[in-house]
């Protein structure tokens, strides 16, 4: 996953006003995403997929960006990070094509579009590395990130039951969406096939 | 400028014919000269003989066919077979290296320039953006049409979402070709 954003720098302006600038994360950046995980409230981290204020997940997330196994942006003010967006990619295996998105946005700045902006970003580069296939996992009662990743094109793809057993031991119903960017480059590969414009 | 022939060939399903457009595209749109595109197909699309003709020039151009070529672009070996051979003898062979291999088909004193594009094309995440890769490489060795005009070419004609891996795969190609023309200091 060799590939930058292509606009690797944009701002943007929360609802409230505050403009924070959004770019990729740097392995320096590591202490200040440490910290914003850390900040997430206990109600916010209930449905993360991992116990982020765990230095061993620091160190592993590092990792996947050394070995481009993940590219992350992050969305900041000064020094202080207020949103992390991830797209982890197996480059190797069977599902080299399928990439799997997390975002991330500190409650302070939740419902004022951050999260979407960050999602959408990454669809954008994910499309662009060519992936056919977006999945992003939600627990089934965190409808409005479930709505947000709707509004970008994902769709429902299975829910397991019981899958997830948060921070407080209560188990809850897991949603995979999928978003099939494939049909994208179903327009390219048309456009290549050299038909003659009279035989189609 | 007075006037360049081009010859795009390879299979179709390569994308030889958008690479012509683009060219011309860029040519004509954005960089103000004259050009012209002539098109071929075998009888079956998919897989089978495609040749674009492409003629750029500063002036109207009064006859589009292009028979013994300034430049000739080469995606395939049977494309080298067929058209090397109607090469200028001062003409360009621009070739994927990696598809291709040159031998004395080429008339004496053409230059052969390759680029393993397909293996970019695939690097950069879609083998489907070879013809993009290998339009950048034209533009990087020859200079007959300036990148930027190429660029907005490229954009205007690959479908929406894909237009960053296509821009990608451009700038590889031309920043490959601008250094195998590149003189040592």
């Amino acid at each position: 996953m060799s590939a930058t954003f292509e606009r690797e720098v944009e701002e943007f302006t929360l609802a409230g006003g505050e403009r924070v600038v959004i770019r990729p994360m740097t392995l320096e950046d590591g202490p200040a995403v440490a910290e914003f995980f850390r900040s997430l409230p206990e109600e916010d981290r209930r449905y993360l997929r991992e116990d982020v204020t765990r230095p061993e997940f620091l160190e592993g997330f590092i990792r996947k960006l050394k070995n481009f196994e993940a590219v992350s942006l992050v969305a900041v003010s000064g020094d202080v990070v207020l949103g992390s967006a991830t797209l982890y990619r197996n480059p190797h295996g069977w599902t080299r094509h399928v990439g799997d998105i997390r975002v991330e946005v500190a409650r302070s700045c939740q419902r004022q579009g951050l999260g979407t902006h960050l999602a959408h970003a990454l669809v954008r580069y994910a499309i662009s590395i060519g992936l056919d296939k977006l999945v992003v996992e939600v627990v089934e009662a965190q409808h409005a990130a479930r709505k947000t990743f709707e509004n970008l094109g994902f769709r429902l793809e299975a829910v397991l039951k019981g899958q997830i057993r948060d921070i407080d031991g209560q188990r809850h119903n897991l949603v995979i969406l999928s978003n099939d960017v494939s049909h994208i480059w179903d327009r390219m590969e048309s456009l290549l096939a050299d038909f003659s414009p009279s035989a189609e | 400028m007075d006037k360049t022939e081009i010859r795009v060939g390879g299979l179709g399903g390569q994308g030889v014919i958008l690479c012509g457009m683009i060219i011309g595209r860029a040519a004509s749109i954005h960089d103000g000269k004259h050009a012209t595109l002539i098109q071929a197909f075998g009888p079956e699309a998919r897989g089978s003989a495609c040749s674009a003709q492409v003629t750029l020039a500063d002036a109207a151009i009064g006859y589009p066919y292009v028979k013994q070529p300034d430049v000739l672009i080469l995606m395939s070996p049977d494309a080298y077979t067929q058209f090397a051979p109607t090469l200028k003898p001062t003409g360009t062979l621009l070739y994927e290296s990696e598809l291709i291999a040159v031998d004395d088909k080429l008339p004496r004193g053409a230059r052969a320039i390759g680029i393993p594009a397909t293996r970019f094309a695939e690097e950069l995440g879609r083998r489907l953006v070879l013809n993009i890769v290998m339009t950048g490489f034209f533009a990087g060795v020859t200079e007959l049409v300036s990148l930027e005009a190429v660029e907005k070419a490229v954009r205007e004609s690959v479908p929406r979402g894909t237009e960053d891996l296509n821009m990608r795969a451009l700038r590889r190609g031309y920043e490959y070709g601008r250094q195998q023309v590149a003189v040592p200091a």
